[in-house]
């Protein structure tokens, strides 16, 4: 992967793309595994290195509580950024869908990175709200044509 | 011929009313009778008025209830868990998509594109 081209360190100069990663290490999730639960206290951001994961919310379904996919994350991509964000708690479940590498970049590691370092820091805050923003866009669009569908259906 | 005794005349006229007085009353009596005789309706040979039957058996009135009785719903056709599943994360994978398309070129008609989502179809 050729992590200028990831969403989290976009714009950033080789030398700090290479600072950024040496704050992190590589996590091999084996196919089926979990990477984190939803509810767990988020301590590490993830970025995909190779592989997909998939992020689930649980869903009831007779009776029976099911796993259910919200969206997929491949490589290049970040997962976890709830690590950045109080109160700290995953929102969601991630799972790896096959044999995946994720860099884990702990959350004091960056926090202390960006105090010596804010330009960096800077760069990928706004990374990150872009992603954070995709994803709320993307949802609101969701969420309405769902909601388009109940007028329609019941009123 | 002298009458032993004399009637007043008070007397004979008093007399004289009170007949007029009673043959008035009879008279009346005769004419309200066949009055009543020529206006009474003729009665049919059988009394018995045939009873008139609603057209449905009577219910009770009741509130905001159905009187014709509830259709059996028709019994749903089971899907497995497995396959709901996975019909579950085609409808979110294709909504995204949609959802993808509004974001790249936002307008009314991209927003409310129409679904082939079996999940909502």
């Amino acid at each position: 992967m050729l992590y200028e081209q990831s969403e989290i360190l976009k714009d950033l100069t080789p030398e700090e793309t290479q600072q950024v990663l040496a704050l992190g290490s590589r996590v091999t999730v084996s196919g089926g595994a979990s990477l984190f639960r939803l509810g767990d206290t988020a301590e590490r951001l993830f970025l995909i290195e190779r592989g997909r994961i998939t992020l689930t919310l649980p869903m009831r379904i007779r009776g029976k509580e099911e796993d259910v996919i919200v969206e997929e994350r491949s490589s290049g991509q970040a997962v976890g950024w709830s690590a950045l964000l109080p109160p700290y708690k995953f929102t969601l479940a991630a799972t790896a869908p096959l044999e995946t590498e994720v860099i884990a970049l702990p959350r004091e590691s960056l926090r202390k990175y960006f105090a010596a370092n804010p330009v960096t820091g800077y760069k990928i805050t706004l990374n990150l709200a872009v992603v954070v923003g995709h994803r709320l866009q993307l949802f609101q669009a969701m969420w309405l044509r769902e909601m388009q569908r109940t007028v329609e259906t019941h009123c | 011929m002298h009458l032993p005794y004399a009637i007043p005349t008070e007397v004979m006229t008093m007399e004289m009313f009170l007949m007029a007085l009673c043959v008035s009353i009879f008279g009346l009596a005769v004419v309200a009778i066949a009055f009543g005789a020529a206006t009474r309706p003729e009665k049919s040979v059988s009394t018995a008025q045939p009873e008139l039957r609603p057209a449905k058996p009577a219910t009770a009135g009741r509130f905001f209830a159905d009187p014709s009785p509830a259709l059996p719903s028709p019994p749903r056709s089971y899907v497995p868990t497995e396959v709901l599943l996975a019909k579950i994360e085609h409808h979110v994978r294709l909504e995204q998509a949609a959802a993808q398309s509004f974001l790249e070129s936002p307008s009314h008609a991209q927003l409310h594109t129409k679904t082939t989502s079996q999940l909502v179809n």
